[in-house]
């Protein structure tokens, strides 16, 4: 499969001095396009940190990180605009939905293609494109208010996949849902990733969805550790759900 | 790309509309001082020009006869009226009163001109009813504002006089509607002392051994006719005859009699500049409080909207909407709320005007000016604002 993000030795230290935090001390990871991977840890040990980093919302203090063939980061930023970065190559999924209370379903997707600069029509054909993927076209016209939870968080990983990012970074997206929903949307993603080829980072603590990861990558101490789940599908499996 | 400002608006259009209904009422009592001071001058204006004069004359060093009191002998216009230059001079008295109308009371400056021949300067230049006065006595012209009706009776002072004619836009400087009269009847209400002040007069003049001697009484009778009545005039009212230098007949006149002249720009100076200028800057000092005010509820409420929205903010940035983007939709909604604000303000002032007691006199040019005063303001105000959203953090959208 060909290569979603890499990182190599990524180093983040908050602070200086006898007050330096120590949040990475050398991350090494790689994703694949279409594949989807965990990212565990306990509270406390870098996983937000890490999130930020890859989402280029924090500078990490050196290291390496790439999407695709494309160097983001060397000891430094290679991109002169992160903005249209994370607009164009990377998509958020949050702990809640955080959709645009004031735009409908539509637009709340179709925002996103608005900022890279398309047309509105040609936006909101993508969005709608996008919820039919997601089976909430029929919520279209509907405020965010109007849904339930489980449709707003398919309103939110239609928004971060509508621009077709090579990576989607994902913060604890089953927080508050029971497990039968948690398990929805893990294989809701699952299903995404391949069909948009899209490299798909989940940050969880949740103990219900650990066991669907092929691949998990356990984070302690800023350092990553990959690791196979017990009783995790095996890699032949790759394509059933 | 869609409006987000736009958006927000109509997502909570009924907090919007009743911020900029609220802000717009504060607009238009804004609007209205600001006409309430265009109408004062308008007034100020208006009695310059209607009183048809080009140079008034009054008594010397005084700033008479509207902003102080002046007092000359009528006789003063013979000599002017003579001078070269002058077209036409006539005394004219002025004297504000309550009048008793139909159980009311009625405020009114009292004019008293020469009515003897058509066009002489002090009269109502135009009548909207009825005739000029052409009697001697008891024939008063009324501006339409004090109530007054054509054949209403009316009693000033001692005397009872019959309107005979209705003008429009006669008001002193203060805003009282004009009462004419006969420059006689006018000077009878003015200087002559009521009956009791007359008896005791009269009877210290007969106690004297000097104005009534012993066995003279002729002596007594001459002394009390010189008493009685009066030929003094507040001012004298000059036109110059055409083709003549209004500043040159005025200093003319300077140099021959012991009196002030004043031109018309001098007048209006003394009228703009002395008379309205501190309710000029009572008001200005109005218009700046409320300017500091409604600079206050727009930030307050921009600054509110925005705090609400913070995540928004945070996911909006996160996903890469640019600093521009987010600062103009805040903007936006600033300049919306003083468009809606605005409007309703020039619908209150334009509505509420008629029923003030003086003139509001709204200029379009003070709305344009108030109009881009509030866009500014609005701008200004939602600075605060901008800023607070500009030092949002897009990592604060992803859980620390
Ligand atoms: N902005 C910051 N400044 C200083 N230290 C921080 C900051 N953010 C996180 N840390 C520290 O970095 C470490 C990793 O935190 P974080 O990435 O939030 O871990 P996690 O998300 O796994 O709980 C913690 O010790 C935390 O206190
Ligand atoms: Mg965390």
């Amino acid at each position: 499969m060909a290569e979603g993000i890499r990182i190599e030795n990524l180093i983040k230290t908050y602070g200086s001095g006898d007050t330096a935090v120590h949040a990475l001390r050398g991350v090494n990871m790689s994703v694949a396009k279409g594949e989807v991977v965990g990212l565990i840890g306990p509270s406390g040990s870098g996983k937000s940190t890490l999130l930020k980093c890859l989402g280029a919302v924090i500078e990490p203090t050196s290291g390496r990180m790439t999407i695709g063939d494309r160097v983001i980061y060397d000891d430094g930023w290679k991109v002169g605009d992160l903005r249209a970065l994370r607009r164009d190559l990377i998509g958020f999924i949050f702990q809640a939905p955080y959709l645009i209370p004031f735009l409908d379903v539509t637009d709340n997707v179709a925002l996103l293609p608005m900022l890279a600069g398309k047309s509105n029509a040609q936006a909101r054909k993508e969005a709608r494109k996008l919820l039919e993927a997601l089976d909430v076209a029929h919520r279209a016209a509907a405020m965010p208010s109007q849904l339930s939870g489980g449709e707003q968080q398919r309103v939110a990983i239609a928004r971060a996949l509508v621009n077709r990012p090579p990576v989607i970074l994902a913060d604890e997206p089953t927080a508050p849902l029971d497990s039968v929903r948690a398990l929805a949307v893990v294989d809701l993603l699952n299903t995404m990733a391949r069909q948009f080829e899209t490299a798909i980072i989940i940050v969880t603590h949740d103990e219900k969805i650990i066991p669907t990861f092929r691949r998990l990558y356990n984070i302690r101490d800023g350092v990553t550790v990959e690791e196979a789940p017990a009783g995790s599908p095996g890699p032949d499996d790759a394509g059933k759900s | 790309m869609i409006s987000l400002a736009g958006r927000d608006i109509l997502h909570g259009w009924g907090k919007f509309v009743l911020t900029g209904v609220g802000l717009g009422l504060l607009i238009g009592v804004t609007l209205s001082m600001a006409g309430v001071y265009r109408g004062m001058i308008d007034d100020a204006q208006a009695l310059l020009d209607n009183s048809g004069a080009d140079l008034w004359v009054v008594q010397k060093d005084t700033l008479g006869p509207y902003a102080e009191p002046s007092s000359l002998n009528e006789d003063t216009e013979r000599p002017i009226r003579a001078m070269a230059g002058v077209d036409r001079a006539a005394g004219v008295t002025y004297l504000t009163m309550q009048i008793a109308h139909q159980g009311k009371d009625v405020r009114v400056m009292v004019v008293g001109a020469e009515f003897a021949q058509p066009g002489e300067p002090g009269q109502p230049p135009h009548l909207i009813a009825g005739r000029r006065i052409v009697q001697a006595h008891y024939e008063a012209v009324a501006d339409v504002k004090t109530g007054f009706a054509i054949g209403d009776q009316v009693k000033v002072r001692r005397n009872t006089f019959r309107i005979v004619g209705l003008t429009s836009r006669m008001v002193s400087s203060g805003g009282d509607p004009m009462l004419f009269l006969s420059l006689k009847d006018a000077q009878e209400a003015q200087f002559e002392k009521d009956s009791d002040a007359i008896v005791r007069q009269r009877a210290r003049t007969a106690s004297s051994p000097v104005l009534n001697p012993p066995g003279n009484p002729a002596v007594l009778e001459a002394v009390n006719a010189a008493q009685a009545g009066s030929t003094n005039v507040n001012a004298v009212l000059v036109t110059v005859a055409a083709g003549s230098d209004p500043d040159a007949v005025a200093a003319a006149i300077r140099r021959w009699q012991r009196v002030t002249v004043y031109t018309r720009a001098q007048m209006e100076e003394i009228l703009v500049d002395k008379m309205i200028a501190n309710s000029a800057r009572q008001i200005g000092m109005f218009l700046v409080i409320l300017a500091i005010v409604s600079a206050a509820i727009v930030a307050f409420i921009i600054y509110t909207m925005t705090i609400g929205k913070i995540r928004e903010i945070a996911v909006l940035k996160l996903i890469g909407t640019r600093n521009r983007t987010i600062a103009g939709m805040i903007l936006q909604q600033a300049l919306g709320l003083g468009l809606i604000g605005f409007a309703v303000g020039k619908i209150a002032a334009s509505f509420w005007a008629p029923f003030f007691p003086k003139y509001v006199l709204l200029l379009p040019a003070d709305s344009v000016r108030g109009f881009l005063a509030v866009m500014a303001i609005c701008a200004l105000a939602s600075l605060l604002a901008i800023h607070a959203a500009l030092k949002v953090d897009p990592a604060e959208a992803i859980g620390g």
